[in-house]
């Protein structure tokens, strides 16, 4: 017979086997004292080694900002974090897109070296949630005022061939300027943005029946203003054939007066909190995007994959203050040597990666060689005196229309742990296993 | 004490799990869980029901992966007993006995010899 001790134990191990949400409870460094199954179950697959005994180290691959968070909490309790985003796996694009992977975890510091986390898969809700802002973005915009649409009608080929009168009064086009062009006439280069081009956006709403996009538009003279733009396929039945598309609508909304906000939640949403570098989920937007593009226009993309030599030692010797401000400044430092066109983004503890557009393994190479160079002869300033760190880079580029992102990070990582392997500070292409530096 | 008269967790089979007496199963030392293909636990030997801080007549009759073991219902075991018809296969792992973090060995059985599916768990 069990005591009533006992059984209440027993009733609480029960609850917490059963318990549909991960907890743990972790030391400051991040080791693991108390785990249930939920948290285990999430957190196995994602940890690179198959004994998962620091939280912060499986995590830190996804979201190193997590330990950066708890560092600089200077309370003696209370919440470091709700229900923070962390982006485990990019969406694939078979899957419209909708399919990433996303954990919701909950930082609360309970006392000295003691840590409280909760851990949550809401990949679910944040695929919903998408298309749920999308719709509410344009209902919102709706009741906003009718005045505000600019709305243009397009041909099956997507020639402009006819407008309304507030076109004229938001873009500053007149009706003569458009009429007969192609709707990328608005269209205005922009680097930040990780939305589709206008022919992929024609391209979704084909597909849909329509495409919802925000972003920066040209208005006549090149002044940019933030727009929302809906465009939405007319369709005619061709007797057996079925429906034909017949040409499209297009709205166009002036919602600048929120340009601030906009703007600054898309730096907070695609930036890395410590190095301001780009972050993991906008990297795959990015690589996503840039794939299809490259894949569509027959042009190479090449991807560099860069990790310090040795970090885990910086830490351990100067402290984490040491190994940020290591991480900082390599990122000044990559932004410095790369071009405007080329990604650079931190997509794990010290691990970072630069997407190259229209660039071969040749050139790919030559720029991870400069990026490598002017790592290992940057001072880092470390308290009184100075470090110097090293970096291994692996480049790959895209081999065939098929291979998907994941597959070109994968044999970038290949040449990189070879560089490592061949004793760091040194570049590995992945198609040639052989040092050229 | 080894009992060398009982099978070693190696070693052990699905004829051995199916005509193993109740006390036998209890007796070694490394924990056993049979269940139904439906997933309902049938088998929780005293060594599991230890190390789990559980008795066992609290884990018969549950659904193992959604109620005990969360930890498994992932792609490397419980989605192993769905895809594959045969199954012997040994692999490190780390489960959440009494909420501590604890790696282990797991041998995953199933095959024609018995209805049911095993889990053996070794500390």
């Amino acid at each position: 017979m069990l005591s009533d001790l006992e059984s209440e134990h027993t009733d609480l191990l029960q609850f917490l086997y059963a318990c549909p949400v991960g907890l743990l409870q972790i030391a400051g460094d991040g080791t693991i004292g108390l785990i249930n199954p939920l948290a285990m179950q999430l957190l196995l697959p994602i940890a690179s080694v198959p004994w998962v005994t620091n939280f912060f180290d499986v995590i830190g691959a996804y979201a190193p900002e997590l330990r950066n968070l708890a560092d600089a909490f200077v309370g003696p309790n209370g919440p470091i974090c709700r229900a923070h985003r962390i982006f485990v796996s990019a969406p694939s694009a078979r899957e419209g897109g909708d399919d990433a992977k996303v954990l919701a975890c909950t930082l609360v510091k309970l006392g000295a070296g003691r840590l409280m986390a909760t851990i949550e898969d809401i990949s679910k809700q944040v695929a919903q949630e998408r298309r749920l802002k999308q719709a509410e973005t344009w209902f919102a915009s709706l009741i906003d005022g009718i005045n505000d649409f600019a709305v243009l009608s397009l041909d099956a080929a997507g020639r402009i061939d006819g407008v309304n009168p507030s076109v004229t009064r938001q873009t500053g086009f007149a009706e003569a300027d458009v009429l007969g062009k192609l709707l990328d006439i608005f269209d205005l280069p922009d680097p930040e943005s990780s939305t589709l081009s206008t022919p992929e956006q024609m391209a979704s709403a084909r597909r849909e029946g329509w495409h919802l996009d925000e972003g920066w538009r040209e208005r006549r003279g090149g002044a940019r203003y933030w727009c929302q733009r809906l465009i939405a396929v007319q369709s005619e039945s061709d007797g057996d054939n079925g429906p034909v598309i017949s040409g499209y609508t297009v709205i166009l909304r002036d919602v600048t007066r929120q340009e601030f906000d906009s703007a600054k939640l898309r730096h907070m949403l695609t930036t890395d909190y410590l190095t301001g570098a780009y972050n993991r989920a906008h990297f795959f937007d990015v690589a996503e995007r840039e794939r299809m593009r490259c894949s569509r226009n027959r042009n190479p993309l090449a991807l560099i994959a860069l990790d310090v030599d040795h970090f885990k030692q910086v830490n351990d010797s100067y402290g984490h203050g040491v190994g940020d401000i290591v991480l900082k400044s390599l990122s000044a430092i990559c932004k410095i040597v790369l071009r405007p066109s080329d990604t650079f983004a931190r997509i794990g503890g010290e691990e970072f990666v630069v997407l190259l557009p229209s660039t071969d393994l040749v050139g790919a190479a030559q720029l991870a060689e400069r990026l490598r160079a002017a790592i290992a002869t940057m001072p880092i300033k470390a308290g009184k005196g100075f470090v110097r760190v090293t970096a291994s880079l692996g480049c790959a580029v895209m081999a065939t229309d098929a291979t998907a992102v994941t597959e070109l990070l994968a044999e970038a990582d290949k040449a990189l742990y070879e560089a490592k392997r061949l004793g760091r500070d040194r570049v590995v292409v992945s198609s040639c296993p052989r040092a050229v530096a | 004490m080894i009992d060398l008269s009982l099978p070693a967790f190696a070693d052990i089979d699905l004829a051995n799990l199916t005509t193993l007496s109740r006390d036998d199963m209890d007796r070694l030392p490394f924990g056993v869980v049979g269940m139904a293909a439906t997933g309902i636990v049938e088998v929780y030997n005293a060594t599991e029901s230890r190390l789990a801080g559980l008795p066992a007549d609290t884990v018969l009759g549950a659904h193992y992966f959604s109620t005990t073991a969360q930890c498994m219902n992932n792609f490397m075991v419980a989605q192993r007993f769905e895809d594959e018809p045969l199954l012997d296969a040994t692999i490190d792992y780390v489960l959440t006995l009494r909420m501590r973090p604890t790696p282990v060995k797991l041998r995953l059985l199933k095959g024609a010899e018995s209805a049911r599916h095993y889990v053996l768990i070794q500390r």
